[in-house]
């Protein structure tokens, strides 16, 4: 398996020696009664195979965006591993990204998995060009000659349709869409492996979030990537996902494939879930 | 009461900066703090590099002052004067002739020896400051390698202009480690500083940093593979003096036009003394 998140858990606050056994979806909470710490993750297992995109849904506060930060190692697990399976640049095949050292994590960041965020000013560096954000991945995956990063560049911006003239541009000067899709250009100028995505198209209007997912099928087809996208929008998860899983008080509730997920929900959760769509 | 002190600050200060000089020398181009002594000129005019001068002379130097190359200027005087006046070391333009040359924003034509040092005045010592404001998250990239941003920086300006902007403090890379800022010396200047036989020694008082380049040491200014790093040519240009040329030049304006002298005044007056 590509990715292998064994026994995760992350809690916030004193913590105590009952707080996994007293919160979760069984006891219908997330803060231990015992010692107050809220338990945002409780012992998650979940595996993805190499090229296959993977929902993750839930309610506000569910914990799907905190896993999802754990995966990207932007926070450190309480308990358990996550492991990742790829070619990496020192002849390892698998390694924990719960271990790596920052120097490690940056190069793994820069050259095997990416975030693409909801807010664009945490995806996009506002003070450089779009070409520029662009830039910034491919000379960070080591690449050290001018005409190659700026060809790359110009090829990545005809992907994301953006007009190669205006790529010299700063980034608010495009408008939510396209600073959107420049995120995407960004994330996936690396050729990563791994490409994770929080609440991708939340706050665009309709017509632009169908262009944005459009654009990540495609171009899931054509570089091929293992995607994970936390979505409370169930639109989302059908358009994009393989397989999905359901996160409520930090555990997860159901898994399957997404079809059947949506058409024949098992949980009392993901009925409400499913039948709450307007 | 009253005893004078050699070079004006106490010895326990002067041991204080040693110590950030050694450790300075010991991990070439990082920045080290120091308390930074309050002196008689106003800082941000200086004080880093009178402070390193001040602790490193001892009574048989020969000091050389230079502002912009020259030894005339306002900054060389004041400062010339003021180490003389709390030390009585002896005192030379000639850049053969000092054992430590304390300099603004160039580094002399002449080529320096082993027995020199040149120490820099430095008003801004953080290189990544103009990509990453955030000190802490500074000391995170050097210590990880970590110049991405320094390098889009570099990707905009050949995008855009067809080549890096920036005029002086170029940034260079020491010994394959740290990247550095080389202070405010023109782009003319940087490939002096590799392989120099000199020890060079960076001084910013206000910032209270202290960071060197040991002799012999590898300095690469920053650039991509399969572009030329270029510096200031002066074509068909010769020094109204001495008649120099391809030497870095000061653009005099007077009211009958532009006319060009050699920015290094040692230089040109050792031509005009025929020592050449």
């Amino acid at each position: 398996m590509m990715l292998e998140i064994e026994d995760v858990s992350k809690v916030y606050g004193t913590g105590c020696s009952d707080c996994l056994e007293l919160t979760g979806n069984r006891h219908g909470r997330a803060i231990c009664p015992r010692c107050r710490s809220v338990v945002a993750v409780n012992r998650v297992n979940l595996q993805v195979g190499a090229n296959l995109v993977l929902g993750v849904v839930g309610e506000s506060g569910s914990g799907k965006s905190t896993l999802l930060k754990l995966i990207y190692r932007e926070l450190k697990t309480s308990a358990g591993s996550i492991y990742f399976q790829a070619d990496f640049p020192d002849g390892r095949k698998r390694l924990n990204l719960m271990e790596l050292a920052y120097r490690e994590l940056s190069i793994i960041r820069n050259t095997h998995m990416s975030m693409i965020y909801q807010d664009v000013r945490r995806g996009l560096n506002f003070l450089f060009s779009a070409g520029g954000n662009i830039a910034e991945k491919i000379i960070a995956a080591g690449e050290r000659k001018y005409d190659a990063v700026r060809e790359q560049v110009l090829q990545f911006s005809e992907k994301i349709d953006i007009p190669t003239e205006r790529v010299d541009e700063y980034p608010e000067t495009f408008s939510g869409g396209q600073q959107q899709r420049i995120q995407i250009a960004k994330a996936l100028a690396s050729s990563p492996r791994l490409l994770l995505l929080d609440e991708p198209t939340t706050g665009l209007d309709v017509s632009v979030q169908a262009r944005i997912l459009d654009l990540v099928k495609v171009l899931h087809r054509e570089m091929g990537f293992t995607m994970i996208v936390v979505s409370h929008d169930l639109g989302v998860i059908k358009h994009l996902t393989d397989l999905t899983v359901v996160m409520k008080n930090g555990s997860i509730v159901e898994q399957g494939l997404t079809d059947q997920i949506l058409e024949d929900p098992q949980h009392a959760y993901t009925q409400l879930l499913v039948s709450s769509i307007l | 009461m009253n005893k004078r002190i050699f070079a004006f600050i106490d010895e326990d200060a002067k041991k204080e900066i040693r110590r950030a000089i050694l450790k300075a020398v010991a991990i070439p181009g990082y920045t080290i703090p120091f308390a930074s002594r309050e002196m008689p000129i106003t800082r941000g005019w200086g004080t880093g590099g009178l402070q390193i001068t001040l602790s490193t002379l001892v009574e048989a130097d020969t000091l050389k002052v230079i502002d912009q190359g020259c030894d005339g200027s306002v900054n060389a005087v004041t400062m010339r004067n003021f180490i003389t006046s709390v030390t009585d070391v002896a005192t030379t333009t000639i850049t053969g002739e000092a054992s430590i040359i304390q300099t603004r924003h160039r580094i002399p034509e002449t080529p320096l020896t082993e027995d020199q040092i040149l120490v820099f005045q430095v008003p801004y010592p953080e290189v990544l400051t103009t990509v990453e404001p955030d000190t802490a998250a500074q000391k995170v990239m050097h210590a990880n390698h970590d110049y991405g941003k320094m390098w889009v920086l570099l990707y905009e300006d050949t995008a855009q202009f067809g080549d890096s902007r920036i005029s002086h403090r170029y940034p260079v890379e020491i010994n394959g480690v740290y990247l550095m800022d080389p202070s405010p010396i023109p782009k003319y200047d940087i490939p002096r500083l590799h392989n120099n036989s000199a020890l060079m020694l960076f001084g910013a008082g206000r910032e209270k940093r202290i960071y060197a380049i040991p002799p012999y040491t590898s300095v690469q200014p920053l650039k991509f593979e399969d572009r030329e790093f270029s510096r200031e040519t002066f074509p068909g240009i010769r020094c109204e003096r001495c008649g120099a040329a391809g030497v870095f030049f000061d653009q005099v304006y007077l009211d009958d036009g532009i006319h060009y002298y050699c920015s290094d005044t040692d230089f040109c007056d050792r031509n005009v003394a025929g020592e050449r």
